[in-house]
């Protein structure tokens, strides 16, 4: 767990972070999001203390950071970066071997960990093991950039902003893999964006921040969407919140009716599929109703006022 | 007498003079290089530092060498020593000035990764700043050494028994002739090619990453 308390970061007179307090779960993805100028990079970069805050303390598990080895912290601590900052004269494999030579393990044990982490991240190791990071497309790279945060295999992951300069295509599969890994990996990982739609889509809590690092909403996403704290929130979320929240609620959590007599409407949704995908077919059929399938099982039936119950 | 008889019956002498003037460019060169490097660390980290040693540096390019041999002879006397002295004042400035380009253009987000990830601020400047700025210092030692080939030929006067020998001879004799001259000039220009080659190589095998991560 890493605990933010009553920290603040100045510049001068300016102040970027104000009186921040704030408890990340281990195993969570929390998203501090916000405008430019609301001091989320700096409120992340104060974890690895890369910024030393003003005042205030940052602790993980409990243990105040400020009392540790700087290096030996960070190197406890994955660290991925908009640009990326591969080492370009360094091979895919040796960039993600930085962590683990510098914390001293053996050649094989190394090289078998690289081995595993290109594999992680969908790279295969004889293929791209040996390349320069010049001859990566930029998704390729950020994929290295995640590998090689992970390379020791830290428990606290800092991603910030990491595929902001991604095309929209790419940057949806990339967030699609880095969900994928979370469940294998369950790693703490805070991750910085200015996008909300990648905040409420990657968090299982979002950290909304304002000019000047005061923290406006901390909440879960649906939460977020549902009852957005101040006009700031619902400023920034911005239009048509409560269908976008439709895309993060499972058709699981609706209510179904039982089907009546006059048959299971022809239109079928899998019982995984969101409240958006199931209000699109309901949209579609004839009838306004939709039969719900899981694989062979038929759970009940969906229509709009189930959605509608099950969105409030 | 056609150059190439001249420099063949002459090679007695020529030879060790050309020996002696390598040995000389080597000297200065190792020194050079190493006081170099560490003042351009230096002025990569600091504005002031490097607006000082640059200023300092090229002042002392601007000195004559006849006069800087000259005055460096009071103090550590004749022959080979203040000739050595003087080309590692003449060479620091390319040396410190491109040690401190090359460092300085190393991308923020590469050294930011490199400390983020828990390197040391000596393990960032060893396995990052240092590697990638081995193209543009190396282009520093190579503009430094072909400079100092030359100017060695000037220690001559001084009582260094190098190739500036044949030609303070002739120029300074009446009966003194072209070939004479050449005799000198042309082994320094050899030495200065071959020189430059070299460096060129090991330029080319440092860039490995460098030069391809500029265009892409």
């Amino acid at each position: 767990m890493i605990t933010f308390d009553r920290v603040s970061k100045l510049y001068g007179r300016v102040t970027a972070v104000g009186d921040l307090s704030l408890e990340i779960a281990s195993g969570e993805i929390v998203v501090l999001a916000g405008p430019s100028g609301c001091g989320k990079t700096t409120s992340l970069t104060m974890i690895n203390r890369l910024v030393e805050p003003s005042s205030g303390t940052i602790s993980i598990d409990g243990r105040d950071t400020a009392g540790m080895d700087v290096n030996a912290l960070r190197r406890s601590i994955g660290y991925v970066i908009q640009q990326v900052g591969l080492f370009p004269h360094q091979t895919v494999a040796e960039n993600i071997a930085t962590v683990p030579r510098l914390a001293g393990w053996n050649r094989r044990r190394i090289a078998a960990r690289v081995e595993e982490l290109l594999e992680m991240v969908g790279l295969p190791p004889v293929e791209y093991g040996r390349r320069l990071p010049a001859e990566l497309s930029g998704g390729e790279r950020q994929r290295v950039g995640v590998a090689r945060a992970l390379g020791a295999d830290p428990e606290i992951l800092l991603m910030d902003e990491p595929f902001g300069a991604i095309d929209p295509v790419v940057r949806v599969r990339l967030q699609n893999e880095l969900l994928r890994l979370q469940k294998v990996l369950h790693k703490t990982i805070v991750f910085v964006t200015h996008d909300i739609d990648e905040a409420v889509r990657i968090g299982d809590r979002v950290a909304l921040l304002s000019q000047g690092g005061v923290l406006e909403q901390y909440a879960r996403p649906v939460e977020l969407l549902a009852h957005p704290a101040s006009p700031f929130v619902a400023q920034f979320l911005g239009e048509g919140r409560m269908v976008r929240r439709l895309a993060l609620l499972s058709v699981r959590d609706a209510h179904l009716a039982e089907p009546n007599g006059s048959g299971l409407p022809a239109e079928t949704v899998g019982a995984d599929a969101s409240l958006r995908d199931a209000l699109d077919a309901v949209l579609r059929a004839e009838s306004g109703r939709v039969t719900v399938r899981d694989a062979d099982t038929v759970l009940g039936v969906i229509d709009s006022e189930s959605i509608r119950e099950a969105s409030r | 007498m056609s150059i190439i008889t001249y420099i063949v019956d002459n090679w007695g002498t020529l030879g060790p003079q050309a020996v002696t003037h390598i040995e000389i460019v080597a000297m200065s060169m190792a020194a050079a290089a190493l006081i170099g490097l560490i003042l351009g660390v230096f002025a990569a980290r600091s504005e002031r530092f490097s607006t000082l040693i640059l200023g300092v540096t090229s002042t002392l390019l601007t000195v004559p060498s006849f006069a800087l041999f000259g005055l460096l002879s009071i103090w550590v006397g004749l022959g080979n020593p203040p000739v050595i002295v003087g080309l590692v004042l003449y060479a620091l400035l390319p040396v410190v000035r491109n040690t401190a380009t090359g460092i300085r253009a190393v991308d923020p987000a590469v050294t930011g990764a490199a400390r983020g990830m828990g390197m040391s601020p000596i393990q960032v400047l060893a396995r990052v700043e240092m590697p990638l700025a081995a193209p543009a210092i190396l282009g520093g030692l190579r503009q430094a050494t072909v400079m100092v080939v030359a100017i060695a030929t000037v220690g001559a006067t001084v009582g260094a028994d190098d190739l500036g020998q044949p030609i303070l001879e002739a120029l300074g004799r009446s009966s003194g002739t072209l070939v004479q001259v050449l005799a000198g000039v042309i082994p320094v220009a050899l030495i200065g090619l071959t020189a430059d080659l070299i460096l060129a190589g090991v330029q080319r095998t440092l860039s490995r990453g460098t030069a391809r991560e500029a265009v892409g």
